[in-house]
């Protein structure tokens, strides 16, 4: 559902993205690991062009979106994204945030995606917050409403931009737990995280990126147990702190 | 009538010299509150000139011209403009507009030339306001609206507007109090605003402490209410947090 072929990003004359290929099937849940400043974020950025690719192509559903044609809204509505830093809007409530883009940009009646909204509230367990503000709510709560944002444009497809990378430990596994849920629902996801356990134990394909490039791309347990390149050797080494 | 109090009659009442005073403060009104909303709608355009991603010649293949890809002409005119205006005295812009622009091409009343003028000079101001307020808001608001499908125009709109006015509300009534306070050099064009009239008084009554007194109490009066009710809306928005 998701094709890229020899993506090419520069920010200046910084070479960030070498030549990216990968192709993402239905269901699939990838987890994208690499040490910082490998272009994991930045690819992420470039599946829903929030970050403009410098040269290849991305398909989604066979459109390729960087066709000067593509209406690149239209493909955002398929593609949910989550931030590290949650951005949820301040001044709108938990419920206003969730039903925001349907009503605005779906144009679905606002009767229905508030019956969607609380059906996601109770999903990611935080039906008594739907009128709370953004600055009410602590971390990980922010962070599952940011998912049940998402979700409430029914994607095709999640990318989670390390979503738990600013939260404190014990709030990590709240949002995990409903990413977890999510992978069982058969929700496509493609993940940057620091998380090795979840990488390991929740995704079916794990991605190894460093200085630009996919270096590996297999099953997250061959990963971990037997990695092919010395340069994953090495990080996981580091990470797990042989 | 003797004693001070005769004084205060000589200097303020007699021969009507109070109605400078209310004719004076009726033309610093009316030049600031014309002005400021000049100033807020072209300072609306210029800031977002400013931070406008218009690029015309992006697609230029020539490497010799490579640096016009990055010209944006809306956002460099703009902020010519800024610098300009914020790089000299408000007074000599008027004196410029005065002498050039207006009695050169057309008879227009002083009245018209303060509007124009203080509202040219506030726009500067108030457009890097909205920029500083703008620019000012997390990055990842407008990544999160545009993530969600919602076109540049709609996400500007929903998310970074409202968020903006709330955090550049009190900057703005502190340039609508500058403002206010500056048209008292309207009067070295001729304009009779309050700072005019007093000068007027104390040159007739030959008394000159008393009525700048009463100029700077009735200045401070009107800064201090426009403070007062700042202060209000600002409670108000936060409220809404």
């Amino acid at each position: 559902m998701i094709k890229i072929t020899n993506l090419h990003k520069y920010f200046g004359e910084l070479h960030v993205l070498k030549g990216i290929d990968l192709e993402v099937k239905q269901g699939d849940v990838i987890a994208i690991i690499g040490p910082s400043g490998s272009g994991k974020s930045t690819m992420l950025h470039c599946i829903n062009r929030l970050e403009e690719p410098s040269k290849g192509h991305i398909f989604i559903d066979n459109e390729d979106i960087m066709n000067p044609a593509c209406d690149i809204n239209t493909v955002r509505q398929k593609v949910g994204m989550v931030f590290q830093h949650f951005n949820l809007f301040p001044h709108k409530n938990v419920l206003e945030n969730i039903i925001l883009a349907p009503t605005l940009v779906k144009k679905i009646s606002k009767e229905e995606s508030c019956n969607t909204a609380y059906e996601l509230l109770a999903k990611v367990g935080l039906s008594d917050k739907a009128s709370s503000y953004p600055n009410k709510l602590s971390g990980g709560q922010k962070q599952r409403i940011a998912i049940a944002r998402a979700l409430a444009m029914k994607p095709e497809v999640i990318l989670f931009d390390e979503p738990t990378s600013a939260l404190d430990p014990e709030m990590i596994k709240e949002v995990l737990d409903v990413m977890k849920d999510l992978a069982k629902e058969g929700m496509t996801m493609l993940i940057v995280t620091h998380e090795m356990g979840f990488a390991r134990n929740v995704a079916n394909r794990l991605i190894f990126m460093d200085n630009g490039l996919i270096v590996e791309d297999t099953e997250p347990n061959t990963f971990f147990n037997a990695p092919k390149s010395d340069r994953a050797k090495e990080f996981l080494d580091k990470v797990l702190n042989k | 009538m003797d004693g001070y109090l005769g004084v205060l009659y000589h200097i303020f009442i007699k021969d009507e010299r109070y109605m400078l005073i209310v004719n004076g403060l009726l033309f610093t009104l009316n030049v600031t509150f014309l002005a400021a909303l000049i100033g807020i709608i072209l300072g609306v355009i210029l800031s977002l000139m400013t931070i406008s991603d218009f690029k015309p010649f992006k697609n230029v293949k020539s490497d010799r011209l490579s640096y016009l890809r990055d010209f944006n002409p809306l956002t460099k005119l703009a902020l010519i403009y800024i610098t300009v205006i914020r790089g000299t005295p408000t007074v000599v812009q008027l004196f410029i507009l005065f002498n050039l622009v207006f009695t050169g091409v057309l008879e227009t009343s002083v009245f018209v030339i303060a509007v124009i003028g203080f509202g040219l000079n506030s726009a500067a101001y108030v457009a890097e306001i909205i920029r500083a307020g703008i620019q000012g808001l997390d990055k990842g608001q407008m990544e999160a609206a545009r993530a969600l499908g919602m076109s540049y125009g709609l996400s500007m709109r929903v998310i970074i507007i409202p968020q903006a006015v709330k955090k550049i509300m009190p900057a703005l009534v502190s340039e609508f109090i500058v403002l206010f306070k500056e048209t008292s050099v309207v009067g070295m064009i001729g304009g009779n605003d309050l700072t005019k009239a007093v000068r007027e008084i104390a040159a007739n009554s030959f008394r000159a402490a008393e009525p700048w007194i009463l100029a700077a109490l009735i200045y401070l009066l009107l800064t201090t209410l426009f403070t007062y009710f700042m202060r209000k809306v600002e409670k108000r928005l936060k409220e809404s947090d």
